[in-house]
């Protein structure tokens, strides 16, 4: 039989997913924006390996540490890019990871989000004519 | 909402468009409206890119062309100078990005220079191409909408 109780509990389960679901929505909103600056960070680490790679041995390589201007070892600076190379390249996999598996959650629980309404209703109306 | 303007044709476009609702149309023209707007900043920022490195290799040439020793004034901040002299300007310390500086010559300086112009250049170009095919997207959708808002205003 369906009871006040039973229908306010659904409309409850239906706040809840749709507030997961947001949740979700934020969620993989943050992770593009991640995604983004982590992308233009590859790209810009790339166009200087180029460089550095164009370079002859004894061309003089300097890094910005703060304000002062620190003479580099070629060696140093293309292993130290490529390792940063390195690092965001897994960073990106990782990301996508997490947004794929974000994904999956978002369409599943969208999937329920809509059919709790259509529930609720078919609900309300065995309660209704119930009554009457 | 997967949209792929690769192979579909404009006249394929155009009867996919009519075949959907409104709402539907609404919310394609809204999307590629977006995107149109995302490319143009895209162009503008590269445009601007564009001219800080033709004034840098502007300035390299000029510098190139003062003698050794040549009295001068160095810029401290933005109101403060100083008074000094010009000393080798053979060799130049360009900043090739995450904070690395590499010593050049005057020569690999421009070349540098000129290479970063064309590299923008042709990623200017293929944007605009990009930009150009949404663009053609948005106005089918916005000519479809107006055809279909028309069809259903008489009916009431």
């Amino acid at each position: 039989m369906a009871s006040p109780a039973a229908v306010r509990e659904l409309q409850r389960d239906l706040e809840n997913k749709a507030n997961d679901l947001s949740r979700i929505q934020k969620d993989i909103a943050k992770n593009h924006q991640v995604r983004k600056k982590y992308t233009i960070q590859l790209g810009e680490n790339e166009l200087v390996l180029k460089e550095l790679e164009l370079l002859k041995e004894e061309a003089n390589v300097y890094k910005l540490i703060g304000p002062v201007l620190v003479k580099q070892d070629l060696a140093e600076a293309n292993a130290n890019v490529r390792k940063r190379i390195e690092y965001i390249s897994a960073e990106l996999k990782r990301l996508d990871a997490t947004v794929q598996d974000l994904e999956e959650k978002q369409n599943s629980k969208r999937e329920a989000v809509c059919a709790l309404p259509i529930l609720l209703n078919f609900v309300m109306l065995l309660f209704s004519s119930a009554k009457c | 909402m997967a949209s792929s303007k690769g192979p579909a044709s404009p006249a394929v476009r155009v009867a996919e468009m009519e075949k959907m609702s409104v709402e539907q149309l609404k919310a394609v023209k809204e999307q590629t409206d977006l995107e149109v707007n995302l490319l143009q900043d895209s162009l503008n920022n590269i445009r601007t890119a564009t001219t800080r490195l033709d004034l840098a290799s502007a300035a390299l040439h000029d510098l190139s062309l003062r003698p050794q020793g040549k009295k001068m004034l160095v810029p401290l901040t933005a109101s403060l100078y100083v008074p000094g002299t010009l000393d080798d300007s053979e060799k130049v310390l360009v900043d090739i990005g995450t904070g690395y500086f590499v010593e050049k010559t005057m020569v690999e300086g421009k070349d540098y220079c000129e290479r970063k112009i064309h590299l923008l250049k042709s990623n200017y170009d293929q944007l605009l191409e990009l930009a150009s095919k949404k663009k053609t997207v948005a106005d089918e959708a916005g000519a479809v909408l107006q055809a279909k808002l028309k069809q259903l205003a008489p009916q009431t």
